[in-house]
């Protein structure tokens, strides 16, 4: 038989079904043998045009829409249009609530760090620090129903400052939560760095250096693991982080374990900055009021989202609408960074790879998802039941 | 002590990006229209490939996004921003570009992760970027209907409804 040497070349597609998170994105991975050559990148699958929908809805109605591009970081996304729009009106929020802000923004990197560190794990094949992980994160979720009302979307904020104030009994349970969080955070700090089965998949596993995370503009904790120091809330500080400096994370290595490193490390900085919140929060009004129709300007509004930066462009044109809304989540950003470290190693890193940035589909796709129709805004557990069994047969009869 | 280095970042990158693009690129408007805010409006697409390698040789910022604007059609142009961050600087690059033949060059040679907001781009507003090693659909479907640009101001929703669920 003919001896051919050289190695055969393959395209493998991985995605557009969960190629790492249970979320859609398509990669074309080429490969010799076990090893990558090249990869190319396709999103899109939740795509739903929310920056299009911006631009026939009011400044209101909008907040409700972009507050709906991710159901991870929600809180986020509506400070950053919140932090926009309040500053192309020349309103200033009031303390009280810049500080409530910042404590549900904290809040929900608790719940967003811990919801990765068990999705990573998993990836590695770690399914029981990624069920711990999971658990523990219902801690946070609680606290966040219990301030809000809600799990996700906790609609906190309005245009001019937040709707929900926070009692003494609520400090209470959060400061609880907070001390057993910290007492597990110690534990997978401890657990990322010295198991040796998981460290064989993350020390030295899509290694970036400083200087290439600086080049493909990563942002975030993945810069921040490659000793980058990009952190907005510390660089241009937002809402009332100049009252509560944040003291910014950085790891050198560049390696997946860093990656995890920084995240963990950063878990503590949340538990820090929402006991001084807590701790100083000013007293005051909630809300300020604004107005229905915005002067012809253009803003930047910049926050630090779970994963990194997130940019806002907004441009008014005298209308109850606006004429703009660019967003740009972090995800995208680092995006290049998979692709680019992909190359070079074995194809069963890939969707660790991909992991490692913390990816969200649906901040860069900006999906919503649309209610199929349940009018009642309130539904107990039997009541959801039966919606549910009506709604089977309704389909399948 | 961060907080002085972070402010003395901010304000050095707007002085450098200022040196740079009033210095060394004559005929250049710029406009401060928020603190931290330095925009830049470039005479033509062609000022952009010097200007940006500038920036890059001296390391001043990121590039943070490219956003594209439509007017409106009475102004018959389009204009492509691109940001630049550093600590709490944003400098903007504006880029005119005629409606009819909307060109611009890729950075994508000069900044790897300019690519992805460049395919964005061109899908989005219909803005050709020449040099672009990959210039197919980012987010958009693949059998979404040629030179229809969504993110256009004459863009019209129901006329999209009507090719793809084909008159159902």
């Amino acid at each position: 038989m003919h001896q051919d040497q050289t190695v055969e070349r393959f395209t493998v597609p991985i995605g557009p079904q969960h190629p790492a998170l249970k979320e859609p994105a398509n990669f074309l991975i080429t490969v010799e043998g076990e090893i990558v050559t090249k990869a190319v990148v396709r999103l899109g699958y939740a795509h739903r045009g929310i920056e299009k929908a911006t631009e026939s809805r009011n400044w209101v109605q909008n907040l409700y829409l972009l507050e709906r591009i991710c159901g991870i970081c929600s809180h986020i996304h509506a400070t950053a249009y919140c932090h926009g729009v309040e500053r192309l009106a020349n309103v200033e929020v009031p303390p009280r609530a810049q500080a409530i802000r910042v404590l549900v923004a904290e809040l929900e990197r608790i719940h967003s760090h811990l919801l990765w560190l068990g999705v990573a794990a998993h990836e590695a094949g770690f399914d029981t620090l990624f069920m711990y992980s999971w658990r523990d994160r219902e801690t946070v979720m609680d606290l966040l129903e219990e301030l809000a009302g809600n799990r996700v979307n906790y609609s906190v904020n309005v245009l001019g400052g937040i709707k929900n104030d926070i009692d003494a009994g609520q400090t209470q349970k959060i400061l609880a939560g907070l001390d057993y969080l910290e007492q597990r955070t110690r534990h997978y700090l401890d657990v990322v760095t010295t198991d040796a089965g998981f460290l064989q998949r993350t020390r030295g596993v899509g290694v970036m250096t400083r200087n290439q995370a600086e080049v493909l503009g990563t942002v975030g904790p993945t810069a921040r693991a490659s000793g980058v120091a990009r952190d907005i809330r510390v660089e241009a500080p937002y809402a009332a982080y100049d009252s509560y400096p944040v003291k910014l994370t950085l790891e050198a290595e560049g390696d997946l374990e860093a990656r995890f490193v920084v995240r963990i490390k950063e878990l503590f900085e949340c538990y820090r900055l929402i006991h001084e919140v807590l701790d100083n929060l000013p007293s005051g009004d909630l809300t300020t009021r604004m107005p229905r129709r915005i002067k012809a300007a253009e803003t930047v509004s910049r926050v630090e989202a779970p994963r990194g930066e997130l940019f806002y462009f907004i441009k008014s044109n005298g209308s109850d609408m606006p004429e703009r809304v660019r967003v740009r989540t972090p995800t995208i950003c680092n995006m290049t960074s998979v692709v680019k470290l992909a190359v070079g190693h074995q194809l069963a890193d890939v969707p660790m790879i991909l992991a490692g940035i913390d990816p969200c589909f649906s901040c860069n796709d900006r999906m919503v998802i649309v209610d199929r129709g349940i009018r009642q805004q309130c539904m107990s557990w039997d009541a959801l039941r039966r919606y549910g069994i009506a709604y089977y047969h309704g389909n399948h009869s | 002590m961060i907080e002085t280095t972070t402010s003395n970042k901010t304000v050095e990158a707007l002085a450098l990006a200022k040196e740079i693009t009033t210095a060394w690129f004559w005929s250049l408007e710029t406009a401060e229209p928020e603190p931290n805010r330095l925009d830049v409006k470039l005479a033509s697409a062609d000022d952009l490939l010097p200007i940006v390698t500038a920036m890059r040789v001296k390391r001043l910022g990121y590039l943070s996004a490219i956003t594209g604007l439509d007017p409106g059609l009475e102004a018959d142009q389009l204009e492509v921003l691109y940001h630049f961050c550093t600590g709490a600087a944003i400098i903007t690059l504006r880029v005119p570009i005629p409606r009819h033949a909307p060109v611009v060059p890729s950075l994508s040679p000069i900044i790897p992760g300019a690519e992805v907001f460049e395919r964005e781009l061109m899908e989005m507003f219909g803005v050709t970027v020449s040099g672009l090693p990959i210039a197919e659909h980012l987010y958009l479907p693949d059998d979404w209907p040629e030179a229809t640009y969504p993110l256009r101001k004459d863009f019209d929703p129901v006329s999209i409804r009507l090719t793809t669920e084909g008159g159902r």
